[in-house]
């Protein structure tokens, strides 16, 4: 049977997205393994029926197996999960109001859980994380500089990187490159030519903006919850 | 007709690779014993190893342990081979049989057992040495590390360290040592020899905990600082939360490849 | 005008004053230092105080960054468990013996110098822990000195000297994003860039005892070694005099500080 991962986030507690997106994956065909790269949580919703059916899926939905993203960051940075750390980032960027509301969206009863939660997998040759290993606010799009890109498929050591933080769609695939490397040490001088290894980014989108991963053929497919999807794209 | 042999020799000379060769060509059962051998002035023999026996016998699993009274066993077998091993700095006066230290002769006695050959390293011909340490003085250590597991790391640091003599001038080294993922290595060292040998032995254990298999390290040379040596190997050795954390991701990595 | 570089000083006193007197010798007065101006070595104070007579321009290392907050690194910036061990005890050791004056001199050091194009940091412009190995991806190493928008980057902490040049380097890639129906392909020419580790002055780790630092001709963008003999005697004494894991002293000695070098210069420590 086709082996497809279901990649999403950004439900930011959008209980009903996330029954949309299960519906969706009912008729899709194939083993599906759906995996939740972070943001489940947010300041704008009550954050907490999306949370608890996260943690107890109904008996014929799929269950998830979810990371931490930003906005969990921001909330488990807050609460005095993180040391001495408190949610900065959210603070500078979107004010004090929106850190009560945060905190307001989530009861303390899933802090721990979501304190359990992993920074993100790695499966076969693939990392999914909600921004990238260097760190979970990483803002990756394709508009980044692929060097940047292959910064962040190095440090994983991955030929595929899911990522969720820009909430947008897009599958970036390094074709080719090369760079002339020449050391000099105590030892003497040494060339080395580095070619560019296949590899590529992926965005996954956010809410209803979801992404369907065909293991075995490293097909992409974008997908809105509701919609017909787009075209499946090939891993070039 | 069984045969029994008495191979001795001084440290680092070759008898247990001598004695696992002529196992492995061997047609028949083979048995096999260390006896702890003598100390002279200034000159300490390694305390009683049972590293040779378990190297041994993970390359020849079918080996049996004269030290656990399998005497009898033996020699109810076809065509078997008794060795029995005797670490001795000094070349014996008289060739053959009769070269037998009588304090070792006691001892076989005891054990019951007579060979019917005897051979030293460096003299009888059959035994020849590459090199030949000429110890002046040695001082020997052993430290059991059974159940004791190394952070791989450290682990390599700690023998650069032991070899290239940072404790003291060692002349000998030998270690089965215990890793986290399972693996059981052997480590021999000897100063006249180039580099160390690593051997990863047959043995894996489960990655469960602590195994029960034989752990010890024996450093024989001089003026040695075994307090430190000892204080510095309980700073590799890793901890029960430690440890547990590197096998729960080894048990989660073998899961996926499965 | 030539600068030298220095960096990794690790509180060896007779190295210090051995480098900077060939560096005078030189007729060179435009020094950057790029921190850990302390660790593993007896003579924390004296080190500081003679960067901070002579004016040096310093940027935070990771050891100064750590006798000044506590322990911050995680366990991947020691190469071992044994070699985390010994750092605590350095680490205590050290800040037993910091003055206040001197700690508040290491607490204020900047990240980061920039002079021109050239950026001097410690470990990396990502962090004081991170390790540019000259053999680590040469895509990876380019980013580094992208990322900080230098042309060359001059950093330290790994102790092994070198200078590395990255050139006619290029990347094409290809494109969909779900909201166009269109594959963009784009071909993008990358920058020539310059990577120079000054080493160490107080624990080399090049497989020799002598102390090395970089000398930078800004008018023909040249980079040069330098070694420098000291009385590693001196300080050896030193250091089991103060008590410190005589392992140290050997190391030194020997010149066996390499056999403890991390390996994994993709790793970027987390806190």
């Amino acid at each position: 049977m086709i082996e497809r991962w279901a990649l999403i986030s950004g439900l930011k507690g959008d209980l009903d997205t996330y029954e949309l997106i299960q519906k969706d994956l009912k008729k899709t065909p194939g083993n599906i393994t759906l995996f939740v790269l972070g943001d489940m949580i947010g300041p704008s919703k009550n954050c907490n029926a999306l949370l608890k059916r996260l943690i107890n899926p109904k008996s014929n939905e799929l269950r998830p197996q979810c990371i931490y993203g930003w906005w969990e960051e921001q909330l488990l940075a807050e609460t005095g999960y993180r040391g001495n750390q408190r949610a900065e980032a959210l603070r500078i960027n979107k004010g004090e109001e929106v850190v009560k509301s945060l905190l307001s969206s989530v009861d303390e009863s899933f802090l721990n859980w979501l304190a359990s939660l992993q920074f993100g997998f790695v499966e076969l040759d693939c990392g999914l994380m909600h921004g990238s290993s260097r760190d979970v606010g990483d803002d990756l799009t394709s508009e980044t500089p692929p060097l940047t890109l292959l910064d962040r498929l190095t440090r994983l050591q991955v030929n595929r990187l899911f990522t969720a933080r820009s909430t947008k769609q897009f599958h970036l695939q390094l074709k080719k490159g090369i760079i002339d490397s020449e050391v000099c040490d105590l030892r003497g001088n040494r060339k080395q030519e580095q070619k560019v290894p296949q590899k590529a980014v992926i965005g996954i989108g956010a809410g209803k903006n979801y992404t369907l991963y065909d293991v075995g053929t490293d097909n992409t497919q974008f997908v809105q919850a509701g919609y017909k999807s787009e075209k499946i794209i090939k891993g070039f | 007709m069984s045969e029994t042999w008495l191979i001795s020799g001084s440290p680092g000379c070759g008898k247990t690779s001598w004695i696992l060769d002529t196992f492995k060509n061997h047609q028949g059962s083979c048995g096999y014993i260390r006896l702890k051998g003598f100390s002279e002035i200034d000159l300490e023999q390694a305390v009683s190893s049972k590293i040779d026996f378990n190297y041994l016998k993970d390359q020849i699993p079918e080996l049996l342990d004269l030290n656990s009274s399998n005497l009898a066993l033996i020699t109810s077998k076809e065509n078997p081979l008794i060795i029995i091993e005797l670490p001795q700095f000094k070349v014996p006066e008289l060739y053959g049989l009769n070269g037998i230290d009588l304090r070792v002769l006691k001892e076989l006695e005891d054990l019951k057992l007579k060979p019917n050959k005897y051979l030293h390293f460096g003299r009888d011909p059959e035994l020849q040495i590459k090199d030949t340490l000429n110890f002046k003085n040695i001082e020997s250590y052993n430290l059991e590390l059974k159940k004791s597991i190394w952070d791989p790391a450290s682990l390599n640091t700690f023998w650069f360290e032991l070899v290239n003599g940072a404790y003291g001038d060692v002349y000998r080294a030998k270690a089965l040592m215990n890793l986290p993922d399972g693996r059981y290595i052997f480590f021999n060292w000897i100063l006249s020899q180039q580099g160390s040998q690593y051997l990863t032995l047959n043995n894996v254990a489960p990655l469960n905990g602590r195994p029960e298999r034989h752990s010890e390290i024996v450093i024989q040379g001089n003026k040695i600082d075994f307090d430190l040596i000892k204080s510095t190997i309980q700073n590799c050795l890793l901890n029960d939360s430690v440890l547990e954390l590197h096998q729960a991701s080894l048990r989660d990595s073998q899961l996926q490849t499965a | 005008m030539k600068q030298a570089v220095i960096s990794c000083l690790h509180a060896n006193l007779p190295a210090v004053e051995a480098v900077l007197k060939d560096i005078e010798l030189q007729g060179i007065t435009n020094i950057t230092c790029l921190g850990d101006l302390v660790g593993y070595g007896p003579q924390p104070n004296e080190v500081i105080e003679l960067i901070r007579d002579k004016r040096i321009s310093t940027c935070q290392g990771c050891w100064d960054e750590d006798v000044v907050d506590g322990l911050d690194a995680c366990d991947c910036s020691y190469p071992s468990q044994l070699a985390e061990k010994r750092g605590h005890i350095a680490h205590q050791w050290t800040t037993d013996q910091l003055t206040k004056e001197n700690k508040d001199f290491l607490a204020k050091l900047p990240y980061s110098i920039r002079k021109d194009k050239c950026l001097f940091v410690h470990g990396s412009p990502n962090s004081q822990h991170e390790y540019l190995l000259p053999d680590m991806d040469a895509f990876a190493a380019l980013e580094r000195v992208e990322t900080a928008r230098a042309e060359t980057l001059f950093c330290g902490h790994t102790h092994q000297p070198y200078i590395r040049e990255l050139a006619n380097g290029s990347i094409a890639v290809k494109v969909k994003n779900a909201d166009s129906k269109d594959i963009q392909e784009k071909e993008m020419d990358l920058p020539m860039r310059r990577i120079v580790n000054a080493g160490s002055v107080g624990e080399p780790r090049h497989g020799g005892t002598k102390a090395t630092y970089v000398v930078y001709d800004e008018n023909t963008n040249e980079v040069k070694i330098r070694e420098v003999e000291y009385d590693v005697e001196l300080t050896c004494k030193a250091i089991i005099k103060a008590g410190l894991p005589q392992i140290f002293a050997w190391r030194l000695r020997n010149g066996f500080e390499f056999a403890e070098q991390a390996e994994d210069a993709s790793h970027v420590c987390e806190r």
